[in-house]
């Protein structure tokens, strides 16, 4: 196991997120340090996904501090939250659905390699080189992902499964420090979650990224995450590593009635 | 004090009509979450209706009002089956529906253009214009007391319908969620067809007052442009703001006309617009839509 | 060549770059404008005024044109292009209209509803010709470089767009600002080619008229904005004689489409060698069940 950095990259100090009086999020604090592989639990409805909101600035929070490498980005706009290094994928599935695979993961790609107005319009100067070392770098990663013969299907006619994985190839072409997955074995079944999970520790190891990974599945993120957070009604009701959530007597109140894939 | 009154009244004349078009706009919108632009078409078929009513087949007013609804309302169903259903049935995207809403109302302009000539024509003079005097303050005429009392009265109907009869419910469920509505049984192609008929016939009684004031050709649906920014003011999806929002825009108007200029009456009309937009895009009575991420 | 057909071919030139900015704006950007007439208007009475009354070398003034369309593009678009779909659409009728009705009552400067006569004839074969290959050029460039992908990108969708870091208005109104740019161009090419400009000229009709080229062609694709501008612009001069009728068609050009074909002529495809491509594979692909049941 990698040794985790004692330096913390992400805290969350008092969010609290109201929609016309309904708490979504309340009181909620935790930290993420460098490297770590972390799971955001909880039922439906527990306000996971509306952490993810805030934290890139889909919502504003009507109170506390997100900071990220130590700077505080709370009232930052999305683009602005993107641009530090954050990425995400989306519990219903986000890509561009006319464009290729090839495409959606060149968006994103391309963020990073950009040349000027005046050499996109009439492709002199650094445009050919550019466009080369996007599309190279972009089927690099399509590659990783085993999506390489995807490349020129429309996104909307993947199977479901690799749409998803397109999704993620899409996140990690922005070069991410911090990869939020909300969701990501939604809709699958135990084999594909499985498939999932090496994906992800795969990707934790050899890049070297901060994970937070929202999820429903038990089996993928007691598998591999180290270090559990467990909300239920906005707050948060527990912390820690499996064993101790598995234990926990507020987790088990609170999924009793849903089904545990075990 | 007295012109400040006569336009006053003016105004709110003026914005009693727009009223009238800019509800069943706003209902059509409230079902379809589209802006049918074509709404301008039927305030002209009803016009045209009524004008050959009265003219050709020497009929009195009333039939020539009533075939003048029931024609419109009808036009408007039978847009909403050919033009509009097939694309809802195709596609979520509202925006071919919008492209093809103008397409419809270019082609309803126009097949008048085509068929009956685009000049002028003078309704005969069925509804009295005569002065008023009201209560001795100001003088107005019955034209505007009328065409003030006619749209309360069909705007009162309307409501009715909406709460007391069990399509009013349907389509105040609707209104709220299409698709839930149809999980609840609601017979959801039956409902559009009712709801763009209301729609036609209010936008023909518009359309004859229309065409009273400012006399008859196939363009006169382009004025239904106020009536879609009078219910972008109250709120796109809003029946009570529609109201409000086209009584305040026809006061707009009027006192623009009476104490500034009637150039300017336009530039007024679009500048309430902006503003609303840049400060308060959701109108004044609108939903917040905000998208689920 | 006789005058005849130098004339529709200037009309070909002027209408296409029109169409490639509307084409920009809603095709590519996914912004739905009813009024981009008005922005020809501007870029006319610009390069009317100066080569008339000032006499400005004419290229300078076209690129004038372009220009002040541009800023007003600009102006206007930064407080009202954070509107969603319907209501932009809304506004831009508006102002469409507004700039219209200053336009008939600017007084001296613009000389009103009568019009504005002439305007020294310069918009030749040849000029038109070369404003037309290099605003395609630089088009085409464009929407194949990273602000093609970004502008499709907010198209497609802008939540996305903006989780990958994209600052979406910026976008939207570059999108705007170039497309009243080809639109001022394409005004002030018009004016130096009838020597005789009208407010009435750049009404809510030419602006659905750019509109329905576009629609027609494929929103998208630029190469089908050409191809649709192409075969508007010959019917209207084909169907001269009945002209009464050209709204009565456009309207049902639009209708039409949207009901049998929403993604017009040539879809979302560009002519070129990935056009083939496609093709190819729906043709081989006819005979198979759709993908996406397979696990």
């Amino acid at each position: 196991m990698t040794k985790v950095s004692k330096n913390i990259i992400l805290k969350l100090d008092n969010l609290n997120k109201y929609f016309g009086g309904v708490p979504a999020v309340k009181d909620i604090s935790f930290s993420i340090n460098q490297r770590e592989l972390v799971g955001l639990i909880g039922p439906n409805g527990a306000g996971k996904t509306t952490i993810f909101n805030l934290i890139t600035g889909v919502y504003f929070p009507d109170s506390g501090h997100i900071n990220f490498q130590g700077e505080d980005i709370t009232s930052l706009k999305t683009y602005e939250v993107i641009r530090k290094n954050i990425a995400r994928t989306f519990q219903n599935i986000r890509l561009f659905p006319r464009s290729t695979a090839l495409e959606n993961v060149m968006v994103a790609m391309q963020q990073h390699h950009a040349c000027s107005f005046g050499e996109a319009i009439t492709h002199f100067g650094r445009w050919g080189k550019k466009e080369r070392e996007i599309k190279l770098k972009s089927m690099d990663i399509l590659d990783k992902m085993g999506l390489a013969k995807r490349a020129d299907q429309p996104a909307r006619t993947l199977p479901y499964g690799i749409q998803r994985r397109l999704e993620i190839a899409r996140a990690l072409a922005l070069d991410p420090e911090f990869l939020l997955l909300d969701e990501p074995a939604a809709g699958m079944n135990p084999e594909e979650v499985n498939e999932l999970n090496h994906l992800i520790v795969d990707i934790h190891k050899e890049l070297k990224i901060t994970i937070l990974v929202i999820e429903h599945h038990m089996d993928l993120v007691m598998e591999i995450c180290p270090h559990i957070i467990c909300m239920n009604f906005g707050t948060k009701i527990a912390e820690g590593n499996p064993d101790e959530i598995q234990r926990h007597p507020e987790v088990l109140k609170a999924y009793l009635g849903v089904e545990v894939d075990e | 004090m007295d012109i400040l009154l006569q336009q006053i009244i003016n105004g709110l004349s003026l914005g009693s009509v727009y009223a009238l078009i800019a509800v069943g706009y706003s209902l059509v919108y409230s079902i379809l979450m589209f802006s049918n632009f074509a709404h301008g078409g039927f305030l002209v078929i009803g016009g045209y209706i009524c004008y050959f009513a009265l003219k050709s087949m020497g009929t009195g007013i009333w039939i020539a009002g009533f075939l003048s609804l029931l024609g419109a309302g009808i036009s408007a169903v039978l847009t909403e089956k050919l033009a509009y259903k097939p694309i809802r049935e195709n596609t979520n995207n509202t925006l071919y529906l919008l492209i093809a809403s103008v397409g419809m109302s270019i082609v309803i302009e126009n097949i008048f253009v085509v068929t009956v000539g685009g000049r002028f024509r003078a309704l005969p003079p069925i509804i009295p214009t005569q002065p008023v005097n009201l209560f001795g303050l100001a003088t107005t005429s019955a034209f505007d007391l009328l065409s003030l009392v006619a749209a309360v009265f069909f705007l009162g109907v309307l409501q009715i319908l909406l709460i007391k009869t069990k399509w009013g419910l349907a389509i105040r469920a609707a209104a709220y969620d299409l698709k839930t509505a149809a999980f609840m049984g609601v017979n959801v192609n039956l409902l559009i067809s009712i709801v763009f008929f209301i729609a036609g016939t209010l936008a023909a009684v518009g359309g004859i007052f229309l065409s009273v004031r400012y006399t008859l050709y196939p363009q006169l649906g382009a004025i239904t442009i106020k009536a879609f920014v009078a219910a972008v003011i109250g709120g796109l999806g809003s029946l009570p703001g529609a109201v409000i929002g086209s009584v305040l825009l026809g006061l707009a108007e009027m006192l623009t006309a009476g104490f500034i200029s009637s150039q300017l009456r336009d530039l007024v009309v679009f500048s309430l617009l902006i503003i609303t937009l840049l400060f308060r895009p959701q109108g004044l009575f609108g939903k917040n839509i905000s998208e689920k991420v | 060549m006789s005058g005849y057909t130098d004339g529709i071919i200037i009309l070909l030139c002027i209408n296409s770059i029109a169409a490639m900015g509307v084409s920009l704006l809603t095709g590519f950007t996914g912004i739905f404008s009813l009024g981009h007439a008005g922005y020809m208007a501007v870029g006319a009475y610009t390069a009317a005024i100066l080569t008339f009354q000032y006499e400005v070398n004419f290229i300078l003034a076209i690129l004038l044109g372009g220009a002040m369309a541009a800023i007003l593009g600009y102006v206007i678009g930064v407080p009202t292009l954070k509107l969603v779909g319907d209501y932009y659409a809304i506004v831009s009728i508006g102002l469409g209209e507004a700039i219209r009705l200053l336009l008939e009552n600017g007084g001296t400067i613009t000389r009103g509803a009568r019009g504005y006569p002439g305007i020294p004839p310069y918009t030749t074969l040849t000029i038109a010709l070369c404003f037309f290959v290099i605003m395609a050029f630089l088009m085409f460039n464009l929407i194949n470089s990273r602000f093609g992908r970004a502008f499709k990108a907010c198209r497609d969708d802008y939540i996305a767009a903006s989780l990958l870091g994209y600052n979406t208005s910026k976008y939207r109104i570059l999108s705007l600002v170039l497309s009243a740019f080809y639109c001022g161009i394409s005004g002030a090419l018009l004016g130096g080619f009838l020597s005789f400009i009208q407010p009435i000229m750049f009404d809510m009709i030419k602006s659905t008229e750019l509109t329905a080229v576009v629609v027609f062609g494929g929103l998208g694709s630029m190469t089908g904005t050409l191809i649709g501008a192409l075969i508007i612009t010959l019917i209207t001069e084909l169907f001269r004689p009945i002209s009464q009728y050209r709204m009565l068609i456009y309207g049902a050009i639009l209708v039409i489409i949207m009901i049998i074909r929403p993604e017009g002529v040539m879809g979302q495809h560009e002519f070129g060698p990935k056009l083939l491509k496609v093709l190819k594979r729906k043709f081989l692909r006819g005979n198979f069940s759709k993908e996406g049941g397979e696990s």
